[in-house]
């Protein structure tokens, strides 16, 4: 029941994340495995999901749920990372003042950070697939085409959505018009 | 009729802040602290403050917790669950609608070409996202070995990435618990 598989999927890539990036570890290691998205599909989501208003977890959900059973398993998916709002959220909300000043949630999230960042680091490790080209050799138009995109982003301060604009400027330069590989 | 309206109300302004939020869920708390502290005083800015560190402490989507939080103090936990839907449905539906167009036109030479050059930013994309996060990571010096310990388990032996959160959990408690008393004990190492 790939319904249900997406929806439990996605109950385990919810509670297991806490913001941001460190849902893409999961989100791979689930989509790659049930053979839902391909590693190069996640790379297109993570470029769509930031360039799209909305939490980087819930639009992996959407696209993720839509390759694997149409809209309806877009909504299961949804709800699966939203499980943990509605659960661990909404108790957390009823019994708000006692949650504010709970030492215990600041210690947990003091390991789930380097634990996350080793994650996505190792992620980081599986998606430079993305530099090679068919032949599986290293491509050298997208080795600096993602040399350029890191220093746009880290020393020239640019906004994400306009590397990635730019990032598919030069692809269709080098890769389409110049048919570099 | 007066909770009606006020959960309406919350539909339609949480439906605004979810067609915004790009890049992270800071932009919204600018927008919630614009509108909810500034303008019509429903919460003061410390309350708010409050509800977006609980809400970045809990599993799941920032945004979505903190939406949740928001409601519930408002107007109890059916304000909750309107602000959360509210606040997703315009992604939802972005994304559905780019998703059948991605799987239209996926296959045309020249898109191919284009999304070959935006995978190669993706990498970057996330080195940069992860420095700010590198900064606070590691409030104590084993902090370093739990990042090194996931990164291994996780591209070498494949080890889930559940098993690798609660890892985590596991590994802050025992750390905060140590320095807490190692603090308590001699106030002259002065540990934390």
């Amino acid at each position: 029941m790939v319904l249900l598989e997406l929806f439990w999927s996605f109950v385990k890539i919810g509670f297991t994340s806490f913001g941001g990036l460190s849902m893409i570890p999961l989100i791979t290691s689930e989509v790659l495995s049930h053979g839902w998205m391909t590693a190069s599909e996640v790379s297109d989501i993570v470029a769509i999901a930031e360039m799209t208003p909305g939490p980087l977890g819930l639009n992996c959900a959407t696209f993720a749920g839509i390759h694997a059973a149409g809209v309806p398993g877009a909504i299961m998916a949804n709800l699966g990372v939203l499980s943990p709002t509605l659960t661990l959220g909404a108790v957390a909300a009823v019994f708000f003042e006692h949650v504010k000043n709970n030492k215990y949630m600041e210690h947990i999230l003091v390991g789930v950070r380097p634990a996350c960042l080793g994650m996505i680091v190792g992620v980081m490790g599986t998606l430079l697939t993305n530099y090679l080209n068919t032949a599986g050799g290293v491509s050298l138009p997208a080795v600096a085409i993602g040399v350029l995109d890191l220093v746009l982003l880290v020393k020239v301060r640019l906004a994400v959505p306009a590397v990635i604009g730019i990032s598919a400027a030069l692809g269709l330069l080098c890769f389409g018009v110049l048919g570099l590989g | 009729m007066k909770r009606g309206k006020a959960l309406a109300t919350l539909f339609l302004e949480f439906f605004q802040f979810g067609c915004f939020t790009f890049g992270g869920g800071w932009s919204i708390v600018a927008q919630m602290q614009r509108l909810y502290v500034e303008k019509k005083h429903t919460i003061t800015g410390e309350e708010l403050l409050d509800i977006t560190s609980v809400g970045r402490s809990l599993p799941g989507t920032m945004i979505g917790n903190v939406a949740m939080l928001y409601g519930n103090h408002v107007a109890g936990l059916a304000g909750g669950v309107v602000c959360l839907f509210a606040m997703v449905l315009p992604p939802f539906v972005v994304l559905t609608v780019l998703t059948f167009c991605y799987t239209a036109v996926r296959d045309n030479p020249w898109v191919v070409a284009a999304m070959t050059g935006v995978r190669a930013a993706i990498v970057p994309i996330m080195a940069s996202a992860a420095l700010p996060l590198a900064k606070g990571a590691f409030r104590y010096p084993p902090c370093i070995l739990v990042a090194a310990l996931s990164f291994g388990l996780y591209l070498i032996w494949n080890v889930s990435c559940v098993l690798l959160v609660v890892m985590g959990i596991a590994a802050g408690l025992v750390i905060c618990e140590y320095y807490e008393r190692k603090g308590k004990g001699g106030e002259n190492h002065g540990a934390a």
